[in-house]
């Protein structure tokens, strides 16, 4: 799936968010109804149009294929406006809309939204922009006669070229060049079976080595949008002046679940903390261990209740803080692990008499419904683990704290939510379905594609980079190994076409 | 040093005329390999900066620690110029990934980085000759009897840039451009001084690690 990242496009949007809560904060109490405007059942409609689309690989299309900043309209979101169910009076409600829409789609298939010359239907099924000229189906194969010059230059430019892959891979996982030793070794292996082997080979070494395992490796940096350690707040070893939360055991145990055999979905599952032992090696803690802990590195939530990555200390304290419902911490999980950014209106998915504005922020104003109609459900799981106040623990009465300030309704919010369509009792539950979405492996996939490839996903991409997230979640394939993973990724054409 | 980033930046271009429009006077290599064939879908990475020197430290045996202070005192990379070069410093600058597109800065970073690195390289050659990486003086003023420079010795040299900091045989073109380069760095000086021979290595030496097939991958 190509994700948009388009900052112009997120800078408007995120200024239209900080407007709208703006308003809303004028007027607490705001009743709660579905926005008139926009249409959150539309990228799941879309989907169910055009399951075999590209966009739709995780369930439902992005905003942007319709939109430019929503509820304003792009090219190929007005050929469809047109052809909605003409003559009947504005705003069509929900259930109008999702009746009259794949008509409207249909209608519109033969056009060319973007006048690039590529027809709505053969863009969408291509994975390309329907409403960007830019955005077109291309073929990525050389000329037979340039396919056979190539064959005989330095780099092969048109197909896998080994030994550009076996230099690469010196470079990504060992940060640095193969030795010219090295190169004219592999120059000389003649079998081709035999040179996949040598940077397979090659590539084991490199995934143990300190640069991409290491404190301050590739792995560890990988997790910094994820973490976002600050160290003016950090405690244990090298704390910051106000310590409250020591992010190495996060950066620990996200090394550990993407290393060695290790199971990936364990980033939102495990119920263990790891500790480094030397610079590439990492152990799980035991919980005596663990119990034994100063005050200030202590991770007071149970065992029984922990869910990876997102109920750690340092999670709490730089997302939940002072918050009854948390909704940045239910963002922020939902962005790094799923890959869907609320705040560029990714992953929408709207639950029905929602947001229900327990603590009356006032979110139920139609340009904030919008997006909390799927935040605030994908945030009550998080309600019972505090961040900084109630020193970061667990606690099934925790919402009862927050009365005084959020108003009596706040105690009310459920512990159960919803998260990609699903009901979840808990956080536990929450993170079971998160890990094992499509959605997940495609993050997971997407993160080592863009470290590695050097660019997102894009059209042509599409195929391998299918391969490689499906392979991740298959259990005869790669059964969440992300080193088994990337043996493969970096015999792919992406990675090993110069 | 300004003056040694203009020489250089007048070594790359003029390199760069070499390569598309031989003067008159030196060998035509017009009938070299066919022109290459273009890649579909290139995906040139930059090393970044860290990356870049561990390259340089290793070809050139300098100490990775050691190999670029700016002011004397603080790491090219780690210290100076960690973002411009694509480096990532999160706890502190909250800086999580390395920026998207080169910054107006990288390139001069690079640059600066890599005159370091060769100057450095031919100080400590020409302090230690027994250990010399670049600059062998060999046939060159080995005896404190500077003699005119012979091809040989030009070939050879050029040869040892290449093979340390590509790590690779430069193609017979290659070499005739790095050769040719000396005429231009002793224009209006004495040909046999040794110094006149340090700068051309060291420009040399900078041409070659700030091309983009030292610099990307």
């Amino acid at each position: 799936m190509k994700r948009i990242h388009n900052s112009k496009g997120a800078i408007i949007a995120f200024g239209l968010s900080v407007a709208a809560l703006g308003f809303a904060a004028i007027a607490p109490g705001a009743p709660v109804i579905q926005s008139a405007y926009a249409k959150p059942p539309a990228p799941m409609a879309f989907c169910h149009a055009y399951p075999e689309a590209k966009a739709c690989n995780t369930g439902f299309a992005e905003c942007v294929a319709c939109h430019t900043t929503p509820p304003a309209r792009n090219a190929f979101g007005m050929q469809i406006s047109e052809k909605l169910a003409p003559g009947v009076a504005r705003p069509l409600s929900d259930e109008d809309f999702l009746k009259y829409l794949p008509a409207a789609l249909k209608a519109v298939e033969d056009l060319d939204a973007d006048s690039d010359g590529f027809s709505n239907i053969v863009e969408i099924m291509a994975g390309t922009q329907t409403a960007d000229a830019n955005s077109v189906p291309r073929a990525l194969a050389c000329a037979a006669d340039d396919a056979s010059r190539a064959a005989d230059a330095q780099w092969n430019v048109c197909s896998f070229d080994a030994a550009y892959a076996f230099r690469k891979v010196h470079m990504d996982f060992c940060g640095r060049s193969p030795t010219r030793a090295d190169m004219d070794a592999f120059r000389a292996i003649t079998d081709e079976k035999a040179k996949l082997a040598r940077i397979s080979e090659a590539l084991d070494q490199c995934l143990d080595s300190p640069y991409w395992l290491g404190p301050n490796g590739a792995v560890w940096n990988i997790a910094n949008a994820k973490i976002r350690p600050a160290h003016a707040v950090k405690s244990g070893e090298n704390p910051g002046p106000v310590p409250l939360g020591d992010y190495d055991d996060d950066y620990n145990l996200f090394t550990w679940a993407n290393s060695d055999d290790h199971d990936v979905r364990d980033l939102l599952l495990a119920q263990y903390f790891v500790k480094r032992t030397g610079p590439v090696t990492l152990e799980q803690i035991s919980e005596e261990e663990l119990a034994k802990r100063p005050r200030g590195t202590a991770q007071p939530v149970p065992k029984e209740k922990r869910v990876g990555m997102i109920s750690t200390r340092w999670f709490g304290a730089v997302n939940t803080m002072f918050t009854s419902i948390p909704r940045t911490t239910a963002a922020q999980a939902y962005r790094s692990y799923l890959g869907f950014d609320i705040a560029r209106m990714q992953g929408l998915n709207t639950v029905p008499h929602e947001p229900k504005d327990y603590d009356i922020k006032g979110v139920g104003a139609p340009e904030c419904a919008v997006c909390h109609a799927t935040l605030d459900p994908l945030s009550y799981p998080f309600t019972r683990y505090n961040g900084i106040s109630g020193g970061y623990s667990y606690n099934d009465d925790r919402l009862k704290d927050y009365v005084r300030v959020d108003g009596p309704r706040v105690a009310e919010a459920p512990a159960g939510g919803m998260i990609i369509g699903q009901e979840v009792a808990d956080l536990l539950e929450w993170g079971k379905v998160a890990a094992n979405s499509d959605a997940f492996a495609m993050k997971v996939t997407y993160d080592y594609w863009k470290l590695l490839i050097g660019r997102e996903p894009d059209v042509n991409d599409q195929a391998e980079y299918t391969r490689m997230w499906r392979g991740l979640k298959s259990a005869t394939t790669y059964n969440y190994r992300v080193e088994k993973m990337l043996h493969d990724l970096v015999l792919t054409n992406a990675y090993g076409r110069p | 040093m300004t003056k040694h980033i203009i020489t250089g930046l007048a070594a790359i271009a003029a390199l760069a005329a070499c390569a598309t429009a031989p003067e008159p006077g030196l060998p035509q290599f017009a009938a070299d390999a066919p022109a290459p064939v273009a890649s579909v879908d290139p995906r040139v990475k930059f090393k970044d900066g860290e990356r870049y020197l561990r390259d340089l430290s290793a070809n050139l045996d300098m100490p990775r620690e050691e190999i670029c202070k700016e002011l004397s005192r603080y790491d090219c990379m780690t210290d100076a110029f960690r973002i411009v070069l694509g480096g990532v410093e999160a706890p502190n600058l909250l800086v999580n990934e390395p920026i998207e597109n080169a910054a107006l800065t990288s390139p001069i970073a690079v640059d600066r980085v890599a005159l370091h690195v060769c100057s450095n390289r031919v100080r400590m050659d020409r302090e230690n000759p027994a250990k010399a990486v670049l600059f062998r003086a060999g046939a060159f003023g080995a005896d404190g009897q500077a003699k005119n420079p012979d091809a040989k010795w030009l070939n050879a040299t050029a040869d040892a840039i290449y093979g340390s900091i590509l790590m690779r045989s430069p193609s017979e073109r290659e070499i005739q451009n790095l050769t040719a380069y000396y005429t231009q760095v002793s224009d209006g000086r004495a040909i046999n001084s040794p110094d006149v021979a340090a700068d051309w290595v060291i420009l040399s030496c900078f041409a070659v690690a700030s091309s983009l097939e030292a610099v990307f991958y």
